[in-house]
């Protein structure tokens, strides 16, 4: 049978005739597949092209237990790799460099299985490279992902130190299972109490590329790629009963200075303008509320409009907190961090400078040459006799109305923008996302002489029915426009709401294309979907609060609850020595306890023989139950003492419990009579 | 290897250390069996343990440098799950029963093996065990399965006769992790005995002594009746030859008669050439077994003792045994 040739043997056939070693190497492949996997969007394509072929290289030698390639392949292999790597990235350090390295040394390093020390460093990388996919993703799938791939490689190691035969990969599976299991306690006491410190040194500044999010400047067209990101942004919770959707305007950079063709920020962020100049006066009943950032590495704090205090939220992580005069709250260090933070807004406020000021004069400002035909319409709005005597106010009714009744509409694919980006909207496409609406908007207000600027940020989210938390996503990134009026300062318009009123404060927004399983499971059933879905959500909000924004103020507040009162870290460290102590102390119970696992007749009989050596009778150790009787009888007169003949009986009984055929009533009536018997017999010579 | 060993050499601590090493080896109580327990039992981590031990700390200064609370998860649990590898390992170890089955007697030279039997009453296997005489590097690994033993056997060539102490036996196992190294001393309290290294090409047995004190020897020879047949002995007459069994089977079988009886083979220290004493020993073991294989009783002298001549195990033992302790 084993002489057939192998095309007649089917791959099942084959993998279980495999020798332990093309076994043990091809489980640690998939294993280190499995690491890589999520690895891959976050990879050059190269790097991941080369590691899938370097595995399946392997993976075919293992299976043919075909000879290793020599060490000149391999250096020649960790010449390209480097050549690439630099070529890539144009540096070997840094954290993209550095995980494109590790990535292709974990998948070069399976071809060198030599000596027990290869497979150490194999393993060791495996460890290592699941961090790094934690620079990418921590969400609760990427850590499932990975608890599989720590798992994979305890097997593997454990099945590793299995030197005898060929033992089953489960058996290795269920040790290391236990292993983890019961390594879990650990985790969590040093999870919960090692104190959270400041990064050790300067994050590379490549530590967030690839994160999407608002940016500082509004080119037309870059929010199509916002608008299509379904990722989430930030979470909010409200305190009592949250404000309707159509008034969540979450604030992030107030653009005003535009060079016809991008718009920037005023205020750079460096904190050292006046807040006062915003002037902002609240009125009514503030929202509380409670929102879970998402990090966005730069130093924005998305408030609804207009708070008019700080949020509260722990400063290591955030620096400083300020208010630019155009009502942005800003930290002085970007946010590189799930974070959390309490505020408090006013829906009614009033903001910006009541009178005409040289200082509005720069949102007025627009590039020459730029926009013909809007300056234009400007002019003749400005002549029309109808506005004679208009203000701003009635202004910007006249634009919404042009808006609302001249055949706009509402596009993600508004087509290619030419150089005068409000001309064709106002004149040609007639159809844009809310900053071609905005832009175009605000262009053509600076061009009737009325300041106005645009705001970026979020508007709207959605509630999830599972634990009432708000979800703002990265679709909900909006522009917006704010127009000056004299006497009320700043007034939001949104434009984009008279095109499409169904942009703002509906739950019915545009989709971003789903998937396969999505698009399914929506078709079967759309409410099980939003269930579905909503869950999730759920399961992971839980997770960003408890797992990723375990701050150190978590830490503290939760010991705190516990009633541990815990000034700072040197108290955390007694802390963890006093659980790790008590953790020990359970595993030397536990050990004790394992003790008493060994075989209770041998104990019993242990017991018996120092009995009988307190009664003067000389047992060697290891006596059977009979000879011990024999010794019995020899040195006290059985017949003639009722004692010595009950202990000779008990003697007799311990060893047919023992000996005795398993079904005989001497197995049967158990050791716990036997156990039971021996503290009441009474023992000659006492 | 070499380099490794060189290294060592050149160690001004390791002259030192083997002292230190050998008064501690002295230390051990002899004993045939063995109870491992917490006395008994030492751990240390090994080079991959203190491999685990950089990557867990490179691991935790990435999470506090990118502040990745999903990295102090990993790094803890990896940690946890090494601890619990250490108290794993020790268990492997721990409450195991080392039994020595009482050695064979054995030739000088030979390799042979000594049996350990390991039980266990844990109701869970032990995995990844392994044996070797302390200093040497040659394994064998075995699993104890529940609530049962396991036989192993540790090679063992002794290299000089005499009756020697079993040497020193280590355990020791890496199970589950390969982090930490747990290992035991135990010196069993058996003795083997070592025969002489038999030589390989022994010059043939010498004649017989006429029995001393016998009467009449000289005509005795020519009496004519025979008792049976034997092997050919060098210096029987070829009349007693039986020269039709030689046709037949092609082996030297000559007629015995009662005379014969009267010459004892001696196997003569003093006779047996005139190399070393080792070389004349192992030529008389050589002798000594061949004697035996053939049938033939035989008496040894040795400087300082004889041996009565007589045949049989129990006789032969007692020479190899004289042979081996002379």
């Amino acid at each position: 049978m084993l002489k057939a040739p192998r095309s007649g043997l089917s791959s099942s056939a084959r993998l279980s005739t495999l020798p332990r070693e093309g076994r043990d190497t091809l489980f640690l492949l998939l294993v280190v597949a499995w690491v890589l996997l999520p690895q891959i969007g976050n990879l050059p394509l190269w790097c991941s092209l080369f590691a899938a072929g370097l595995l399946l290289a392997r993976g075919w030698l293992a299976w043919t237990s075909g000879p290793l390639p020599s060490r000149w392949w391999m250096a020649g292999l960790l010449a390209v790799t480097l050549a690439a790597t630099w070529a890539t990235h144009r540096t070997l350090l840094g954290r993209d460099a550095g995980v494109t390295l590790i990535v292709v040394l974990l998948a070069l390093k399976t071809l060198e299985l030599r000596a027990r020390r290869d497979a150490f460093v194999i393993f060791f990388l495996g460890f290592f490279t699941m961090l790094t996919n934690f620079f990418f993703s921590q969400s609760l799938l990427t850590a499932a992902a990975m608890l599989v791939a720590l798992l994979g490689l305890l097997t593997a190691l454990v099945n590793a130190h299995m030197p005898v035969g060929k033992p089953p990969l489960a058996e290795a599976a269920r040790t290391a299972g236990w292993m983890a299991l019961l390594g879990a306690p650990v985790m969590l006491v040093l999870f919960m109490l090692f104190p959270r410190m400041a990064p050790l040194w300067g994050i590379p500044s490549d530590g967030m590329t690839g994160r999407s999010g608002l940016s500082g400047t509004m080119q037309v067209g870059t929010m199509a790629s916002l608008a299509l990101d379904d990722s989430i942004a930030l979470r909010v919770r409200f305190e009592g009963a949250p404000p309707p959707q159509d008034t969540l305007y979450f604030r992030g950079p107030v653009l005003s200075q535009f060079d016809g063709r991008e718009w920037r920020a005023q205020y750079a962020g460096f904190g050292f303008e006046n807040p006062r100049e915003a002037n902002l006066q609240v009125s009514g009943p503030p929202v509380r509320y409670e929102v879970t950032l998402e990090p966005n590495n730069r130093p924005w704090l998305l408030l609804l409009d207009a708070a008019p205090s700080p949020p509260q939220l722990p400063a290591q992580q955030t620096g400083r907190v300020f208010m630019t005069p155009d009502l942005q709250w800003m930290a002085s260090r970007p946010l590189t961090d799930l974070t959390r933070y309490r505020a408090e807004s006013y829906p009614d406020f009033r903001h910006g400078p009541e009178r005409q000021s040289l200082r509005l004069q720069a949102y007025v400002d627009l590039p020459a040459g730029f926009n013909p035909r809007t300056l234009q319409l400007a002019a003749d709005l400005r002549r029309d006799p109808r506005y004679a005597n208009a203000d701003a106010a009635a202004f910007v009714a006249a634009a919404l109305e042009k808006l609302r009744t001249g055949g706009y509409s509402y596009t993600l694919e508004p087509g290619v923008y030419g150089r005068d980006t409000a001309d064709v909207f106002w004149f040609d496409n007639k159809a844009g996302f809310c900053e071609h609406i905005a832009s175009a908007f605000v262009v053509l207000m600076r061009a009737l002489d009325i300041p106005a600027r645009i705001v970026t940020g979020y508007q709207g989210g959605d509630i999830n029915s599972v634990d009432g938390f708000w979800t703002v996503r990265q679709s909900d990134a909006h522009a917006w426009a704010e127009v000056w009026q004299a006497g009320r300062g700043w007034v939001r318009v949104d434009p984009t709401g008279a095109v499409s009123p169904g942009r703002i404060g509906s739950l019915a927004r545009l989709q971003a294309p789903a998937g396969v399983f999505a698009t399914a499971i929506g078709t079967v059933n759309p409410t099980l979907a939003a269930n579905l879905r909503a869950a999730w959500e759920a399961l992971n909000n839980r997770w960003n609060q408890w797992v990723l924004n375990y701050t150190q103020t978590r830490q503290l507040d939760l010991l705190k609850r516990l009633g541990l009162d815990v000034a700072g870290w040197e108290d955390l460290v007694r802390a963890i020595g006093v659980l790790l102590a008590l953790l020990g102390a359970a595993g030397v119970g536990w050990m004790l306890w394992e003790r008493r696992q060994h075989d209770p007749w041998l104990r019993l009989l242990a017991q018996a023989q120092a009995r009988l050596r307190q009664a003067g009778v000389e047992v060697p150790a290891a006596t059977p139950p009979r000879q011990m009787a024999a010794l019995l009888a020899r040195h006290f007169d059985a017949e003639a003492d009722d004692r010595t003949a009950a202990v000779r009986d008990w003697l007799l009984q311990l060893e047919a419990q023992r000996y005795a055929p398993a079904a005989s009533p001497e197995r049967r009536a158990g050791l716990a009579r036997l156990r039971r018997v021996f503290q009441q017999l009474a023992w000659p010579g006492s | 290897m070499a380099f490794a060993t060189t290294l060592q050499r050149l160690n001004p601590l390791a002259p030192a250390r083997a002292r230190f090493q050998r008064w501690w080896q002295s230390r051990l109580p002899l004993a045939d069996t063995l109870r491992l327990t917490q006395r008994n039992v030492y751990i240390l981590p090994t080079a991959p343990g203190w491999m685990l031990a950089a990557t867990l700390l490179v691991l935790l200064v990435a999470s506090i440098n990118y502040q990745l609370n999903l990295g102090y998860l990993l790094t803890f649990l990896l940690a946890g799950c090494a601890a619990v590898g250490m108290h794993v390992a020790h268990a492997t170890l721990r409450g195991i029963d080392l039994k020595l089955v009482a050695p064979d007697a054995q030739f000088a030279g030979t390799s042979t093996v000594l049996t350990v039997q390991l039980s266990s009453e844990r109701r869970t296997p032990r995995r990844g065990i392994g044996l070797a005489l302390l200093g040497t590097d040659h394994w064998t690994w075995t699993d104890v399965p529940a609530l049962g033993s396991a036989t192993v056997h540790v090679a063992f060539a002794p290299a000089t006769r005499g009756l020697h102490r079993v040497p020193a036996i280590t355990a020791e196992t890496r199970f589950p992790l390969g982090t930490f190294r747990v290992w035991c001393y135990w010196r069993p309290a058996a003795q083997v005995m070592v025969y002489p290294k038999p030589e390989a090409h022994p010059p043939p047995l010498p004649p017989g002594e006429p029995k001393s004190g016998g009467a009449g020897t000289g005509h005795a020879q020519s009496s004519g009746e025979f008792d049976g047949v034997r092997g050919y002995r060098r210096g029987d007459p070829l009349k007693l030859v039986v020269w039709k069994k030689f046709a037949k089977a092609g082996e030297l079988v000559s007629r015995d008669s009662p005379q014969t009886q009267q010459h004892v083979l001696w196997l003569d220290f003093a006779q047996a050439g005139s190399a070393s004493v080792e070389q004349r020993l192992s030529r008389l073991c050589a002798w000594v077994l061949q004697a035996d294989q053939l049938g033939l009783d035989f008496g040894l002298r040795l400087p300082g003792a004889e041996i009565a001549p007589g045949g049989g195990a129990a006789h032969q033992r007692r020479c190899l045994e004289a042979l081996a302790l002379c």
